[in-house]
This record gives structure tokens, C-alpha cells and sequence, in this order.
């Protein structure tokens, strides 16, 4: 049926008005984005702008003004220009899969989400880049580049959903980064758009850009130095081999034991995971992913290079395995299980819900040798505030993952979850460890920056964020506590955030 | 306002955004409002926070295909099929969903003769230019005449269906024959069981979709014969009846349901005894129809039973997404069933195949409107064991 026919016939059947929406606020500013993008590309209703208020963090604390769709960088600075003329922050967003309410609108900022800014720019295979938008999903961009033999090596567990704008936001890790190296390694340039709306050019196709590396500090600056409007990223060749193997252990000791005797062995395999038990048991219904549900915690072990290589390196890690109480080796047979080893720990995290509703997805850095000490701790914190911990984490470079599942409909909980959050981040700090692997700051980890770094550190920081955007207009509120912070967070929360009617 | 959801099911959700590149309108439109966890996250408002029904909540459930592709990427297991019937059953009660027209245009489905009769005069209409067919949704050329139905024994029930079977009975003669080859006996349910309810369950309309269950249910009831199904959208809906009417007898009907191809992919011997020497000169793409890749999760059978009886199969590299057909979705939101198809069409082209296999009856005809050859798997497979393998 035509569409103005569905529309009439629509009109005559209606059995009853649809409720208006609730009356816009922001009338004029949203008068204005709506000239400049393009009417459909804005959003001021209630449904949209409350879906806008977070991420998939637990961390909500303001609400989403105005939703921008722009599908160029001229709208991404007209919007920039016109929140700025009226006074307004601007947050970014890309697919809000971020853990640490990066993209949670604090206040009732303009909102820019970048989704439809998913092109492929253009492939450079002379000089290994390719140009994104920030939009372009992770594992999409990877699958573009399968035909010239080449994939984006950083590759988060959430990389089928997530984009490269919010790879580039927060310096994303993934399995593979143990080999490979972050996001920072693999963004060799950025179109970004200032808080002035100005367009710039950060780093270039070169070995040795010229002067300061601002590429380097915009990389991971979550939003608060510039919008990423297209990225060059380093293609990578795919590895001639491939090697996957799933080792069982009885205890998350032992498993712990070979991580660290496999990296004193001189191997840096491509990727280097642990699941304990319960998460083990959590993404086995979904992935079938054939990981053993009696083990304490099994080992995913990848290794990539030339053929031969390869195989000795995988002969060898299987034999560390063994030598470090292994119970079983399992290499996988071909692509498909490959496939399924690695959706079984990639969908670790949202498979959670398979035990309880609700989760708070940890990301500290500990060093490797600590590795067994923290994760007892880790345990044993959860048992105290009677929490359940499950454990999924890049073990390889220390990057600890621990999942506090809850249920945030038993009064109380959320109190006894950021305790026990909290605990579990001092235990990470005591042992030498980071704030954060991979998520970022965002708002999550902002108010324990004091804890691991000093004032003359948090105000060099506050200095160089002040040096892109001297106007506290980008994402306003995260990262830096109050005291460095360039806006009253107080004032940001206490900010009018009444969404329906 | 309550949905009447279920509060284990809602919280199920999250929110890690995994479904987002599984959801068809959120690869479109790029807007939470248009995805899975959005949608929850709304159904959530409504139910748990006194979040008003406004029109742009009405929007984001409206928009679904309930294509059930966020489901088969969920690791949670979110019921999100569930989820949205409730959502809209609650919504059309009230009024604010499937207006009066939609219901009953739906309720005709259930007149058998009145909807043969009035496809018949559509049909012609259609000839004589009297409609603009194309502009109205409907495909171009309607079938003036259709062939008999015929009972060939009592091995197992054929479901005919409405719309199917008034648009498309070559494909239930075509299967018929195919099931005839591998020695089977069918019955067509034809006038017997006239419409299986689908339509009605996704446009909210719970009594009339439960009412049409047991219509189904009570003309097929009175042995165990096997129920064979070829539209991917009435074999999902009927293993449903278990869970849509919560009784023993519903849950013993829908063990009794089966796609043809499923069941044909355990019996293949029998078939492949009266394979012709040469297949068809064919490259096919088998386009996965929602309702039997995450619905019914039985997609598999289909490459094994077309296999063997053309050329070349190929395999589309879109991840299974859907088409935009979605039942009515297709009439109803027209943009986006467009913009969602022409993904599809993409990948039939990058994937070199001439002609593309379809189980389900809507996926069918809104990739026909698009200028694809589309045909169902077992036409195929007839037209191989009719032509002994000349294309």
C-alpha cells in the first residue's frame, strides 16, 4: 500500500487521538538544528532523548537534550556552533555500548549520536590505512577490509556492536591488543571537530608527524577534546596461521600460574583470555561453545604468524599448559569452532543475565604476577556484600574484568554494589594496578582518579582537556573529579531532567 | 500503563547493545528508538516507571518487523518476540495500535471464500488497470486462476493457509508433488484450517490469534498425522500455539508442526531415490526467512533438501539479516520495509546467484517487488523432478 494511503486509511481507523508528545522543551535551539541538519535529523522527544540518557553502564545521572543525527562533519560543526551559541554542552555518542557512562549525558547536553556517519572512506593499501567514519561498526569495518586480506586488529568484546568513534573516545583494548597493541597503536590520523566548530587534522600518514603528538592525547580523551569525524586506521594483514586452543583447569590458580610461565616463555600469543566458572557456565547455554562446565576456569590461547611458527609456538603453549596443571588442551579443528570458542568469551558479558538481571562490569589493570592475589580478593569482596563475581578477563596483560551480577530490584543492593566496586578498585590500586584497561573513565571511575593520581598530574590533565575546549563545552562532568573538573558536577546533576510530560 | 509483561522477562535485558546489528530498523535508521534495547527500555518506561504511551513509543513498537533476529543474538535469551506480542497486545486493547481498517482487513482471513473470491477480483482488476497494483503494495500479476487441491493420501497434513494459498497455490501444488515423490501421502488442509492466526499475534490482535489457534487445532485433531508447513511465518506461529494458548493439548499440536524442509531433510533417501541425472542449470541463493532462521531455528534443512537438486547454491553474506517482509510490515511501513530490502538486494547481487530461494510466502513477494527471481525452495525442486534438469 502507498504510503499516503497507509497514512489516510491510518487517520480514519484511529479508535482513539494518539497522546500528543509531551510539549518540546528547547524550542528555539532545536529550531535552529533541526534548519541546519535537516528536521528528521533531530529528535527532542521524550522516548528518544530518554533512550539518549545512557549507555550500558549502570550510570545514569542527567538526561539527553536535543538528539542530533548528522551525516557530515559540516552538520557535526553546525551542531557544535549552534549548542555553543545557546550555551548548551555537546555529548557524543556512537552505539552506547560504553561501560563507564562515557556517553551519559550529564545536564541536558545536545546530544550527537554518529551513527549514520558509517561509511567506508577509502583505502589506502600503499600507505596501510583506511579512512573510517566514526559510525563504522568495529567487526563491519574488519569484514570491508576482508577482501584486500587485511582486518582492524583491536577488536573489544563488543565488537560486533560497537564504533570506531567510541574505540577512538575511550582507547579500546580487546583480545587481540595483547599482540597488536591498543587503539592508539592503530589510529594513525583524525578529522576531529573542535568545541569552536572548527575542523582539524590531528596527525598524518607519515612515520613522524611534525610537532606535538595531539593525535596521541586526543586518542582515549573520551569526548571532552573534539568529535572524531573520520579516523585513518592502520590495516593489518591477516595472519597467515591461526592456532585457537581452550585449556581446562581445576583451580583459577593454576590457570593464573601457566599465564605467566606462557609470557616468561618469551610467546606473546595474539590473544590471551580466562573465564572462571560461573561465566563459564553463564555463555555455555548461549555460545555452545563447548567450554568444559566442570572446570574451576579455562584459558583461551590464540597464536598467529607464519605457518611454521605458529605450530611450535601452539606445541609449546600447550605444553607450558600441561606442565602448569592443564587438565585439557583443546585446539580448535577449523574456523567454525574457532568461531565458537571466541563467541563464547565474547559474549560473556551479556550473557550475564542468564544468571541475574542486572551487572556492573569492572576494568582494573593489575600486574600479571598479582594476577591470583586480586581475583581472591575479588571473590571474596563479592562474598561479603553477597554479591555474585564471575570473571572474564584478558589475562595476558592483566586486565581484570570482574562481573558483580546483581538484581537492582532487592532493595539495598545498588549500595552494597558500588561498595563492593569500590573495595575491588582500592585492591586493583594496592597491588600497583590502574584505574582502567580499556573502558575508560567516563563517570564510573572519575571520583577514584584522586586515588591513583596527584594533583599536579589531574591539574596537567585538566590543562590539556582546557587547551582543546576552553569552554568546558564536550562532554562537561567526566573523567576529572570536581576539584579538576572545568563544570560543577553538582550543579550538572541537579540540572532539570524531567522527561515525560 | 501496565503492558501486562512479565517482570523476569523485561529485566531479562542488559542493555549491552549486542542485538544492535542484528536489529534491521536499527541498521537503517541508526536510532535507539528503532532497536531491541531500546525498545525493552520503553517497554520498561511504560510499564515500571509511568513513562506516558506517546506517539513516539507507538513509533518504536510499530516500527519492529518482529523479525526475532535480536533474539538469536541475545546471550541472555531475552523473549523479545514475546515481549513486543505482549507490548502490542496491550497497546491494540487500548486502542492505540492496528486501527479498525488493519482489523478487519486481518478478520477476513478467516473467510476463506470471501478471500478467494476477492483476490480473484483484485486479480482482475488488476488486468484490466482498474488499481494501480505496485503503488498499492500488491504484486502484479494476481493468479486469475488457481490449480485444485486434491488429497493423495493420509500421511501427512499440508497447511494451506489464507494469503498463501490464494496467491501463491502453485507453491502448495509444487510442494504437494515434491512430498508425492518421496512417497509421501498428503492431505491439503485447505478450507479446513483457513488461516493459521500470525498476522493477527504480531499485529496485537491476541483473542482473534488465539481464537484462529484453535480453529487450526480442532479441524487437525482428530489424528497424529504430521503437519507440514511451507511458509516459514505459519510454521513459527503454529509451534507457537503451545505458548500462545498455555494448554497440554496446544503443546502436543505444535510438537505435531513441522517445516517441510525440516522434515524432508530426514527423509531425504526417499526423495533423492527419484532424483533426475542432472540438477537445474541453477545458481540459487537461499535467502533465510526470519521466521525459520531465528523463529523456528530450522533454516539449515533448506540447503540440505535444495542442494542436491540445482547446480550451485550460495550462501548470502549478510548474517541472516532480515528482508523488511515481516508479515504485513511491508504494506505498513512501507520506507522502511524499502530501505531494509534493499540491503537484501545487495547481497543477492554481490552474491552472483540468478534466482533466489524463499521459504516463506512474504519474503517471497516483497523480493519479487523489488525485480529478484524468487522461488520457493521445493518449486525447485519440483521444476527439477519435472524437467529431469533442464533449467
Amino acid at each position: 500500500m502507498s504510503p499516503l494511503l497507509a497514512a489516510a486509511a491510518r487517520r480514519l481507523g484511529r479508535r482513539s487521538p494518539r497522546p500528543e508528545p509531551a510539549g518540546e522543551p528547547d524550542a528555539a535551539l532545536v529550531a535552529e538544528l533541526r534548519a541546519a541538519i535537516g528536521a528528521e535529523r533531530v529528535r527532542a522527544d521524550a522516548a528518544a532523548r530518554y533512550l539518549a540518557s545512557r549507555d550500558a553502564s549502570i550510570y545514569s545521572e542527567g538526561t539527553a537534550g536535543p538528539l542530533c543525527f548528522p551525516v557530515t562533519t559540516t552538520q557535526v560543526s553546525a551542531c557544535v556552533r549552534i549548542a555553543a551559541d545557546h550555551g548548551r554542552a555537546v555529548v557524543p555518542r556512537g552505539a552506547g555500548t560504553g561501560l563507564s557512562g562515557g556517553a551519559a549525558p550529564l545536564g541536558r547536553p545536545v546530544v550527537l549520536s554518529l551513527t549514520r556517519m558509517n561509511e567506508l572512506l577509502s583505502v589506502d593499501l600503499d600507505n596501510g590505512v583506511a579512512w573510517v567514519q566514526p559510525g563504522m561498526v568495529n567487526l563491519e569495518l574488519s569484514r570491508r577490509l576482508a577482501p584486500y586480506g587485511m582486518h582492524y586488529a583491536p577488536d573489544p568484546s563488543s565488537q560486533q556492536a560497537c564504533t570506531i568513534g567510541g574505540n577512538v573516545a575511550t582507547n579500546s583494548g580487546g583480545p587481540h591488543c595483547l599482540a597488536y597493541g591498543v587503539t592508539s597503536a592503530h589510529v594513525v590520523a583524525l578529522e576531529v571537530v573542535l568545541s569552536d566548530a572548527s575542523v582539524v587534522t590531528l596527525g598524518d600518514l607519515t612515520a613522524e608527524p611534525a610537532g606535538y603528538d595531539l593525535r596521541g592525547a586526543f586518542v582515549g580523551s573520551e569526548g571532552m577534546c573534539g568529535i572524531t569525524t573520520a579516523a585513518a586506521v592502520r590495516l593489518t594483514r591477516n595472519p597467515a596461521a591461526v592456532r585457537t586452543m581452550l585449556m581446562a583447569y581445576d583451580d583459577v590458580s593454576t590457570g593464573a600460574a601457566t599465564v605467566s610461565a606462557i609470557i616468561a616463555g618469551g610467546i606473546v600469543p595474539a590473544a590471551l583470555e580466562m573465564l572462571d566458572r560461573r561465566c563459564i557456565s553463564a555463555v555455555e547455554d548461549f555460545a555452545k561453545a563447548g567450554y568444559p562446565r566442570d572446570a574451576a576456569a579455562v584459558l583461551l590461547v590464540e597464536v598467529d604468524g607464519p605457518a611454521g611458527g605458529v605450530a611450535a609456538s601452539a606445541d609449546r603453549v600447550a605444553e607450558i599448559a600441561r606442565a602448569n596443571g592443564a587438565v585439557s588442551v583443546r585446539v580448535a579443528a577449523d574456523d567454525d569452532e574457532r568461531a565458537r570458542l571466541w563467541k563464547g568469551r565474547k559474549s560473556a558479558f551479556g550473557a550475564v543475565a542468564n544468571i541475574l538481571p542486572d551487572y556492573y562490569l569492572h576494568d582494573t589493570v593489575v600486574p600479571r604476577s598479582r594476577l591470583v592475589e586480586v581475583l581472591e580478593q575479588v571473590y571474596e569482596i563479592a562474598d561479603r556484600y553477597e554479591l555474585t563475581a564471575l570473571n572474564v578477563f584478558h589475562a595476558g596483560d592483566g586486565n581484570l574484568h570482574p562481573i558483580l551480577a546483581f538484581d537492582a530490584r532487592v532493595p539495598g543492593t545498588m549500595e552494597r554494589v558500588h561498595a563492593a566496586g569500590r573495595e575491588i578498585i582500592e585492591a586493583s590500586l594496592a597491588v600497583g594496578g590502574a584505574l582502567s584497561g580499556e573502558h575508560g573513565i567516563g563517570v564510573e571511575k572519575r571520583d577514584y582518579m584522586e586515588r591513583m593520581f596527584s594533583e599536579a598530574d589531574l591539574d596537567q590533565q585538566s590543562r590539556l582537556r582546557a587547551a582543546f575546549d576552553p569552554h568546558c563545552r564536550l562532554n562537561p562532568g567526566k573523567v576529572l573529579p570536581s576539584a579538576h573538573s572545568c563544570a560543577d558536577i553538582g550543579a550538572l546533576r541537579a540540572a532539570d531532567g524531567k522527561l515525560w510530560g | 500503563m501496565h503492558l501486562g509483561l512479565d517482570d523476569d522477562e523485561l529485566t531479562s535485558c542488559v542493555a549491552c547493545g549486542l542485538c544492535l546489528p542484528h536489529c534491521p530498523t536499527f541498521v537503517i535508521t541508526g536510532r535507539d528508538t528503532e532497536s531491541p534495547r531500546g525498545r525493552i527500555a520503553l517497554m520498561r518506561a511504560v510499564q515500571d516507571e509511568g513513562a506516558p504511551v506517546t506517539g513516539e513509543v507507538l513509533r518504536s513498537m510499530e516500527t519492529c518487523v518482529q523479525c526475532l533476529g535480536c533474539e538469536t543474538a541475545c546471550p541472555s535469551g531475552v523473549p523479545f518476540g514475546h515481549l513486543m506480542e505482549g507490548t502490542r497486545a496491550a497497546l491494540a486493547a487500548e486502542g492505540h495500535i492496528t486501527p479498525r481498517w488493519q482489523r478487519l482487513g486481518l478478520r477476513l482471513l478467516r473467510h476463506r471464500r470471501l478471500l478467494l473470491a476477492g483476490s480473484t477480483l483484485l486479480a482482475l482488476a488488476g488486468r484490466l488497470r482498474l488499481l494501480p497494483m505496485r503503488r498499492l503494495g500488491l504484486p502484479a500479476r494476481l493468479p486469475l486462476r488457481r490449480g485444485r487441491h486434491r488429497a493423495s493420501g493420509s500421511d501427512v497434513w499440508l497447511f494451506t493457509g489464507c494469503v498463501m494459498d490464494a496467491w501463491q497455490r502453485h507453491t502448495h501444488l509444487a510442494v504437494q508433488r515434491v512430498l508425492e515423490a518421496a512417497g509421501v501421502g498428503v492431505t491439503p488442509t485447505a478450507g479446513a484450517a483457513p488461516c493459521c492466526g500470525a498476522l493477527h499475534a504480531h499485529a496485537g490482535l491476541a483473542p482473534d490469534a488465539a481464537a484462529m489457534a484453535r480453529q487450526v487445532m480442532a479441524a487437525l485433531s482428530g489424528d497424529d498425522r504430521p503437519v507440514l508447513v511451507d511458509s516459514a511465518g505459519c510454521g513459527a506461529a503454529m509451534k507457537h500455539y503451545g505458548r500462545l494458548l498455555g494448554t497440554a493439548e496446544a503443546r502436543d499440536f505444535s510438537a505435531r508442526v513441522f517445516d517441510v524442509h525440516e522434515w524432508l531433510a530426514d527423509r531425504l533417501d526417499a526423495l533423492l531415490d527419484s532424483r533426475p541425472a542432472a540438477p537445474l542449470e541453477l545458481t540459487v541463493a537461499v535467502q533465510d526467512p526470519c521466521h525459520l532462521r531465528h523463529a523456528q531455528r530450522s533454516h539449515e534443512a533448506v540447503p540440505v533438501v535444495l542442494g542436491p537438486f540445482v547446480r550451485e547454491l550460495v550462501t548470502l553474506d549478510d548474517d541472516g539479516l532480515c528482508c523488511g517482509a515481516g508479515g504485513a510490515y511491508s504494506m505498513l511501513e512501507p520506507e522502511l520495509a524499502t530501505a531494509i530490502r534493499s540491503r537484501k538486494t545487495a547481497a543477492v547481487e554481490r552474491s552472483g546467484a540468478s534466482v533466489v530461494a524463499s521459504a516463506n510466502p512474504g519474503c517471497s513477494l516483497h523480493l519479487a517487488a523489488a525485480g529478484l527471481d524468487v522461488r520457493h525452495p521445493l518449486e525447485l525442486v519440483a521444476q527439477a523432478l519435472d524437467s529431469g534438469g533442464d533449467g
